[in-house]
């Protein structure tokens, strides 16, 4: 299997840390550290899908983290001001797939680059919240907040549940709706693209959209776990998001990757940190061995390429 | 741009600048009636004073966006310069002079192995510098274990950062002076600044006329690690500590300071008295703000609609001259034509 | 044939900006005829089909499917009249499979419909047999060659269910088996009642398939006839609008020492092996060769943009090592390249900025940009060359083909070469500015320059060189000198069909 042989590379890479953990720390495989660890990377994990479709497009979106917090502070919100549960998740998906529809007016409508306009979106929206709210978390929220009102271990497999049924039906829809595969054809070759009929704008557009939308889907799956809403949560989800597409084998250039891939690389991601913990390491380490593993991933790449051209 | 831009452009350029000085005379007029201390000699110097190492990076990222690349890493490596310099000289026991030369030694080693991903493996200036941002800041984490700070340096160190001359002058002016005199002259008036335009053109044709393309990329690279470390030594002296989230977020507001000043981000085009006004339209924006009481989250703010509304007004005005002009001819020359009979 | 034509075409405009591509072209297609459109380069060829495809909107003129008016059509609404198009560079997806490629190429389904890949692989499947390619459907297209990938391309558009084919130079990389395999193909789409509109500079195939041809020179349509009683030289006639004749500038030269020589050249990557070749001071040695016989590749190991790996290159009898351009430029070695638009110049950059490029480290000391010296220098060329441009602070892009290729060529002369290869010097270059090129060429080899001189235009070849070297398949196959050469042999050669010295190896690709 030459052709997946980064998607399972990456696969192993953490299979062989579980392995380790499960002899230098047994410890780690509770029920409850396992759930908690896969909590954690649901946010990732949704946001990873949609930047996957963003960097198939050939785009990028580096506002992630800032309609993250927006997202989260307005669920909460409207979860504090009474409403059910129902719209208060209609609501944070909503405003994120609003403000990624500003990002896709601005990078297929006006053709400005996707690296300049998600900066000034994501700069401009992290400021507004800080200076609407000021760091304030929203708290008093009603019972059936936290965990839907459900005991945390229900709440947990009902969160990780969600995440993996919309990672199935993405990566299904990614191979097999028409839909999918446009996006593929548009980051592969925009102009042949619109040879064969396929209106890229609309596609760019759509693909920021359902960016936008994920994300308010991952911030309200965060902020559930949680007694309040921390606006500053989601800081550097972009990063996370970006780097797991890349080291899932996604290629910056467009056209290429596989979710199951991305899927892979954010394992692989998340259990950097309750790895440290459990092997007694330094978790200040967490942050360069991320750099790390980006570097090491995409410089195999490169060398593959490099070499075959010789 | 030099004089040897096409006019059609000189002339767009002409009116890009224009309008960042009017942003900038709007801001100086609105803030010089908020703020009671704002139109002095001494905020004018003290705006300066604070936003030197970020004229740095701006600086040098100027080249790099020309050249079609772009540099995550410089926030981070500030980062990690600034421990750097705090490690060998606490715990090493090294002078500041030392100190600072290896400092300045690892920010080159440091851009250089960005400069060797992006040239021999040929990888994207995006995701190698992504992942040389989270390496760099890391590695700063990891040294202090997150909680280490260095501090208590020698005032003659501190006065690179903190100190005067003549009681007005700060000491880190004349640096950035003779850095954008440096960059300008190397970007306008060299070979290099030439080449850097042509590569962020057309790195393939730049190839093609026997231009090293590859040096001249890694070059950048290596540059705007030694600026890295640079600003990291002004950064501790003018703050008096050295801690592993030094520099957060600078590489975002330099770019933004570049962009901001009319260098595309696709490369090419740009000029290093642009960027520079761009910095200054970000720095006056922030200070004045502080001075009249304003939350300092509208600098924010303010920063993101004003890039957008530049750079919304500038794709307006291209579809529409576009329009009128009818599209260009897509090239017309076939790559593989056949033999006549 | 009664019905209204399949496709009609009146008096179809087009510019873009200056220059007018189309002005008046008429024409017509009927189903189940294969309709062949020949012309020169800058004919306008290109042009004609982007307006019947929808990629570009046409300024006047009109169109008719059926003899239904049709008020405008853009790529999506062509593709669903059942008109399609395989380019000359492929329009596939190269991250994709062929399987995918190809369902992409069938009806556009909603959005939100399923796709069934099993379906989709089957039907992939057959319609890659009916071209006669031996593909597994699961590649990346990437990973394909050429031919390989314009047989996917004639497959996709035959599953579109195409009923108007425009087939625009299909044979230009396909070996001699799959060019039979490929008229098969034409003649089975023919019987099916598929209009076929067919773009070939080989007369062969025009004859063999064509049933009607229509000449556009210059933008306008100039004939329409049966190919039945057609000969070629009216055809050549017709598209020329000229006599070929002495158009050429004389050959006054004595070659004198060697100044290049290659021995036993190779280079793995680019397909380029065992090249012997000698170039003299003051001579010009033509390349013919068909797409593919590796001459640009030659171009590119002596240039150092692909190094050679095996073989001995020598000028002025010491030994070179030449890994990168920067090097062949130091050896004296000029390459005004194929595509002067990507490679040739940088379009956005001034025309004296152009010209210097090449020469940064010797006329610009401490790397210190002189702007006065270098104004003089772009004046000096332009004025010598025929530049027509207000001045050298002009960005390349706004220059005509002709005029760029000029700019292209004064970079190398800036360097005072020993040799310069020249890469199709006059393609798309009109018929005034060809010549002037052609003369300033002759001048600069009788004042001593050697010259490697690849063209496709086998008339230029003829015309312009004291030698002619054929190359076929990675290799020089034949040589002539100027005065033993026929067009008729050296296509023969090229082609690769004459009992050459060599062994005919096909296109390595």
């Amino acid at each position: 299997m030459k052709r997946y042989f980064r998607e399972l590379s990456v696969l192993f890479a953490f299979l062989a840390i579980l392995l380790l953990l499960a002899f230098r720390a047994p410890e780690f495989f509770q029920p409850s550290q396992l759930l908690s660890m896969l909590c954690d990377a649901v946010p990732v994990l949704i946001a990873a899908c949609g930047m996957t479709l963003v960097i198939v497009c050939r785009q990028i979106d580096i506002s992630i983290g800032s309609q993250f917090a927006l997202c989260s502070v307005f669920a909460g919100l409207t979860a504090s001001s009474g409403l059910p549960m129902p719209v208060v998740a209609f609501v944070a998906i909503l405003c994120g797939a609003a403000m990624g529809a500003f990002n896709g007016v601005l990078v297929a409508g006006l053709g400005i680059p996707s690296i300049v306009v998600t900066l000034a979106t994501m700069v401009t929206w992290r400021e507004a919240l800080r200076w609407w709210r000021e760091g304030e978390f929203v708290s008093n929220l009603p019972e059936n907040f936290q965990w839907f009102g459900l005991s945390q271990q229900v709440g947990q497999i009902t969160i990780i549940g969600i995440a993996i049924l919309l990672f199935l039906f993405l990566a299904f829809a990614l191979k097999h709706l028409s839909a999918g595969r446009f996006v593929y054809a548009v980051g592969s070759d925009k102009e042949a693209a619109r040879l064969a009929g396929i209106h890229p704008q609309k596609v760019t557009f759509a693909v920021f959209v359902l960016m936008g939308a994920l994300t308010g889907l991952a911030a309200l799956l965060t902020a559930v776990r949680f007694p309040d809403v921390d606006p500053k949560a989601g800081q550097g989800l972009e990063l996370k998001a970006i780097a797991a597409a890349v080291v899932g084998g996604v290629a910056i250039s467009g056209g290429r990757g596989y979710l199951w891939g991305v899927a892979a690389g954010v394992l692989l991601l998340s259990s950097i940190a309750p790895a440290l913990v459990f092997l007694h390491l330094q978790p200040q380490w967490e942050k360069a061995l991320q750099g790390l593993i980006i570097l090491l991933a995409v410089a195999a790449d490169g060398w593959r390429a490099v070499r075959k051209k010789d | 741009m030099t004089n040897h831009s096409p006019t059609d452009w000189k002339a767009f350029f002409l009116r890009f600048e224009t309008l960042l000085i009017a942003v900038l005379l709007a801001e100086i007029i609105i803030f010089s009636r908020t703020a009671e201390n704002f139109v002095t000699t001494g905020n004018g110097l003290e705006i300066i004073r604070l936003s030197v190492e970020l004229g740095l990076l701006a600086l040098v990222m100027t080249p790099i966006i020309l050249t079609g690349g772009i540099d995550l890493s410089v926030g981070s490596l500030l980062g990690l310069c600034a421990i750097s310099f705090g490690k060998l000289w606490r715990d090493a026991g090294l002078p500041p002079v030392l100190a600072a030369i290896l400092t300045l030694l690892i920010g080159a080693a440091a851009g250089g192995l960005n400069a060797l991903l992006i040239t021999r493996l040929k990888l994207p200036p995006l995701i190698v510098t992504l992942g040389s941002f989270s390496l760099f800041r890391g590695l700063a984490e990891a040294i202090t274990r997150g909680v280490d700070n260095f501090t208590g340096f020698p005032p003659s160190f501190l006065f690179l950062g903190q100190g005067y001359f003549f009681g007005v002058i700060p000491a880190q002016l004349p640096i950035l002076v003779v850095a954008a005199i440096g960059f300008w002259l190397l970007v306008h008036r060299t070979t290099f600044g030439r080449s850097f335009r042509a590569i962020g053109f057309s790195p393939e044709g730049t190839r093609y006329a026997g231009i090293p393309v590859d040096h001249r990329v890694g070059l950048v690279y290596v540059l705007s690690g030694v600026m890295a470390a640079l600003a990291a030594l002004i950064y501790v002296a003018r703050v008096g500590q050295a801690k592993a989230d030094a520099g957060t977020g600078y590489e975002l507001l330099a770019i933004t300071a570049v962009v901001l000043g009319g260098t595309s981000i696709f490369g090419g085009i740009g000029t290093v008295h642009g960027t520079l006004l761009g910095l200054a339209v970000l720095a006056v924006l922030k200070n004045g703000l502080t001075l009249s009481d304003m939350p300092s989250e509208l600098a924010g703010i303010l920063t993101g609609v004003l890039l957008l509304s530049v750079l919304a007004g500038e794709a307006l005005a291209q579809s529409i001259s576009r329009r009128r002009k009818q599209s260009p001819p897509t090239p017309t020359i076939s790559t593989s034509p056949k033999p006549q009979t | 044939m009664q019905a209204p034509p399949l496709l009609q075409l009146k008096g179809i405009t087009k510019s873009f900006q200056a220059v007018r591509a189309l002005r008046g072209v008429s024409f017509d297609l009927h189903g189940g005829e294969v309709h062949a459109l020949l012309g020169e380069n800058g004919a306008g060829k290109s042009t004609l089909i982007k307006v019947i495809t929808g990629a570009h909107q046409p300024d006047g003129g009109s169109i008719e499917i059926e003899g239904k008016a049709i008020p405008r059509i853009d790529p999506a609404s062509a593709r669903a009249m059942g008109i399609a198009a395989i380019y000359q560079q492929p329009a596939l997806f190269p991250d994709l499979t062929v399987t995918e490629n190809v369902a992409l190429g069938l009806e556009t389904p909603s959005t939100t419909s399923r796709i069934r890949w099993a379906e989709r692989r089957t039907r992939a499947q057959e319609l890659l047999k009916r071209v006669g390619a031996d593909i597994d459907p699961d590649t990346e297209v990437r990973k394909l060659s050429m031919p390989e990938q314009q047989l996917v391309e004639i497959a996709r558009s035959l599953g579109a269910g195409a009923r108007i084919l425009i087939m625009d130079e299909p044979t230009a990389s396909l070996t001699q088996n799959e060019v039979h395999l490929l008229y098969a193909v034409v003649r089975d789409l023919r019987t099916q009642g598929v209009g076929v509109i067919y773009i070939s500079h080989r007369m062969e195939e025009i004859f063999a398939l064509a049933d009607r041809v229509t000449v556009l020179r210059d933008g306008e349509s100039i004939a329409t006839q049966d190919t039945k009683g057609m000969d070629e030289s009216t055809l050549i006639k017709l598209m020329v609008g000229r006599e070929v004749s002495s158009l050429y500038p004389p050959s006054e030269t004595n070659p004198a020492g060697v100044t290049l020589s290659v021995r036993g050249l190779g280079c793995n990557a680019s397909g380029v092996h065992d090249v012997n070749l000698d170039l003299r001071a003051g001579e010009i040695v033509g390349f013919a060769g068909i797409v593919g016989a590796g001459r640009t590749e030659l171009a590119r190991v002596l240039f150092g943009i692909t190094p050679a790996d095996t073989g001995t290159i020598s000028l002025d009898g010491k030994g070179a090592s030449i890994q990168s351009p920067r090097e062949a430029v130091e050896h004296g070695i000029g390459y005004v390249p194929e595509d002067r638009r990507r490679h040739g110049v940088i379009l956005e950059m001034p025309i004296a900025t152009n010209m210097t490029m090449a020469i940064h480290p010797t006329f610009f000391p401490w790397s210190w940009l002189r702007f006065g010296a270098e104004r003089d220098l772009a004046n000096g060329y332009i004025r010598d060359l025929g530049v027509k441009t207000p001045s050298g602070d002009v960005p390349g892009g706004a220059l005509s083909g002709g005029n760029q290729q000029k700019v292209s060529l004064a970079r190398w002369l800036a360097t005072r070469p020993k040799v310069l290869i020249l890469d199709e010097p006059t393609q798309g270059v009109d018929v005034g500015a060809k010549s002037e090129i052609h003369k300033i060429i002759r001048r600069l080899t009788n004042e001593g320059l050697a010259v490697m001189m690849i063209s496709s235009d086998l008339a230029e070849v003829l015309g312009m060189s004291d030698r002619i070297a054929v190359m076929h398949g990675g290799t020089i196959v034949k040589e002539f000198t100027g005065t033993d050469a026929n067009p008729h042999d050296v296509m023969a050669a090229a082609l690769g069909q004459q009992g050459s010295s060599h062994e005919n190896v096909p296109a390595s690709e």
